[in-house]
């Protein structure tokens, strides 16, 4: 918890300049100056809140902080709102969603002849998965079939079990997280299966050569993922075969 | 201005104060730390790392348990495979009359890996074949109106049942006749899954073609099944005929080891038939 210490020796720091000075007059001349402080309200104010007994040294503050609301001025809020706009990272960065990346995945997904790079399944990135999950089960409930348990149950058994196999098979291990991200995208065929069958009925022939179709892009794109991740060699079919039954147990879902 | 931005989100205000400080809390203390800087407020943070912890510990317990029965590394041996192994025995547990060498191959005392050598037991066949067997026979049941998860279940169980206890009942038997191969529990598992790839035969050849084809395939596929263990047993349970002449003959005589390997290979079509014609009626 280095930022936690980070926090403590600052708060220890400041303590001082707050006693010191006006309420008005936050130092608000010196940026740098302004935002230790502000950091400071802001840490205080928030760990004040949650928790009185794990600060102790809390008390006496909060009754500071909370005054300066009404010597709160317009003009210098705005510059005030002005500068931490602009120190502030990019909210996205900071929530761990890289756009490209997901992008970058999708588009790896949807062309499953193309050769896959590695590297971009480094990080473990649930959003998109989760979303693509969602997105099934609503076009299911278009279908008429409200079934979310079952996607929800058959998605972390089969997590589990292509888990325990590829870290069987393969040298290096996986773990869980990148496991269930890899098979949460190659979902995205299979929405666009389930919304055919919001519109026509899937238990035709077409429905089946579709199904069949649909199945071996998302197995192919799933198998091609983990095989270029893992540095597996010789073993696509091997792996594809069990992302067939599980994608098939979805399909299953979507068309009976 | 710690307040203005608390205000402008005032709905929120009540409920998160995570927002401002959030926003400038981070930059001026540490740089960007990646995930690190995701929660700037410390107690959040002491929950992620309390909840990961809780996980490893989990983790590593359910590690301990497991290596407690088994060797992880053993077992990964089983999984060395790669596609083309995996179509050779496919296609020589199907028709074993042409494969002329049927022994294992040793690399310095240790086995080769089922990648190098075909004649290696592996379990990456009998654990899919066996999955598969589970969903064929709840489309089978679906088809024929009957299906519910708990007759899945029902089958499901059934199967693995009947495959713990056949190895059971092989490894008592080498044990108190006192043959001495170096058969371990998971080579016994492997052959006798190999008899699950028997059965998806029977069952597919069964929906596709009716009865007729149910049982043709089944009197195929039991008859290949029964060779393919007659000649792989054999190799490993009567080659260690040098070693026991050396010894006082205590060993069991090789008509005995024979009654064996025989026995195992009838138990096969026999199970095969228990397991599969109820889906086919």
């Amino acid at each position: 918890m280095s930022g936690f210490d980070n926090f403590n020796t600052e708060f220890y720091q400041s303590s001082y300049s707050v006693d010191d000075q006006n309420q008005a007059g936050y130092g608000y001349s010196n940026e740098n100056q302004y935002n230790n402080q502000y950091g400071q309200y802001d840490y205080s104010q928030q760990m004040g809140y949650p928790s009185p007994g794990m600060m102790p040294h809390q008390q006496p503050y909060t009754g500071q902080i909370f005054q300066p609301t009404q010597t709160y001025t317009p003009s210098s809020s705005q510059s005030m709102y002005g500068s931490s706009f602009d120190d502030e990272p990019p909210l996205l960065e900071e929530l761990g969603i890289n756009f490209d990346h997901i992008w970058q995945k999708t588009l790896t997904v949807l062309h499953p002849l193309k050769v896959a790079d590695g590297s971009i399944m480094n990080e473990t990135d649930l959003a998109g998965p989760m979303v693509f999950c969602l997105a099934f089960g609503a076009t299911l409930l278009l279908a008429g079939k409200i079934q979310f348990g079952y996607v929800y149950g058959i998605s972390a058994i089969g997590c589990l079990g292509m888990y325990c196999l590829l870290n069987l098979m393969s040298m290096t291990g996986v773990s869980f997280g990148c496991v269930a991200s890899v098979l949460g995208y190659c979902l995205l065929p299979m929405i666009v299966l389930s919304s055919f069958g919001v519109l026509f009925s899937l238990q035709g022939l077409m429905g089946i050569i579709l199904t069949a179709a649909i199945i071996g892009w998302c197995s192919l794109s799933a198998s091609k993922i983990f095989i270029s991740a893992l540095a597996m060699d010789g073993q696509q079919l091997l792996v594809a075969y069990p992302c067939a039954l599980l994608y098939g147990v979805f399909a299953l879902i979507s068309v009976f | 201005m710690l307040f203005d931005d608390t205000s402008t989100s005032a709905m929120s205000a009540q409920g998160s104060y995570y927002t401002p400080g959030y926003n400038v809390a981070g930059p001026p203390t540490d740089a960007r730390g990646g995930v690190n800087n995701l929660f700037s407020d410390p107690m959040a943070n002491a929950a992620v790392m309390y909840g990961s912890s809780l996980a490893n510990q989990g983790k590593d317990m359910v590690n301990k348990e497991i290596s407690r029965f088994m060797s992880v590394n053993k077992l990964k041996y089983f999984f060395a495979v790669d596609t083309r192994y995996v179509l050779k025995k496919l296609m020589i547990l199907m028709f074993p009359y042409t494969h002329q060498d049927w022994e294992v191959r040793y690399h310095r005392d240790t086995p080769l890996t089922p990648r190098q050598d075909v004649n290696a037991p592996d379990l990456y066949i009998p654990t899919m074949a066996f999955i598969t067997y589970i969903l064929l026979a709840g489309t089978a049941l679906g088809i024929q109106k009957r299906f519910s998860p708990e007759v899945l279940g029902l089958c499901a169980s059934t199967a693995l049942a009947w495959v713990l206890i056949e190895v059971l009942v092989m490894l008592l038997t080498l044990y108190l006749l006192t043959v001495h191969s170096d058969l371990s529990a998971f080579d016994l598992v492997a052959y006798s899954g190999y008899k699950y790839v028997g059965m998806i035969f029977s069952v597919l050849c069964g929906l596709l073609f009716g009865s007729d084809g149910y049982f043709a395939a089944l009197a195929w596929s039991s008859c290949a099944l029964m060779f393919f263990i007659v000649r792989s047993l054999k190799m490993k349970i009567l080659t260690s005929l040098a070693s026991d002449s050396i010894s006082t003959g205590s060993g069991a005589r090789p008509q005995v080891r024979m009654y064996i390997t025989v026995a195992a290979a009838i138990f096969q079509p026999l199970i095969i038939y228990w397991l599969t014609s109820h889906l086919v009626r």
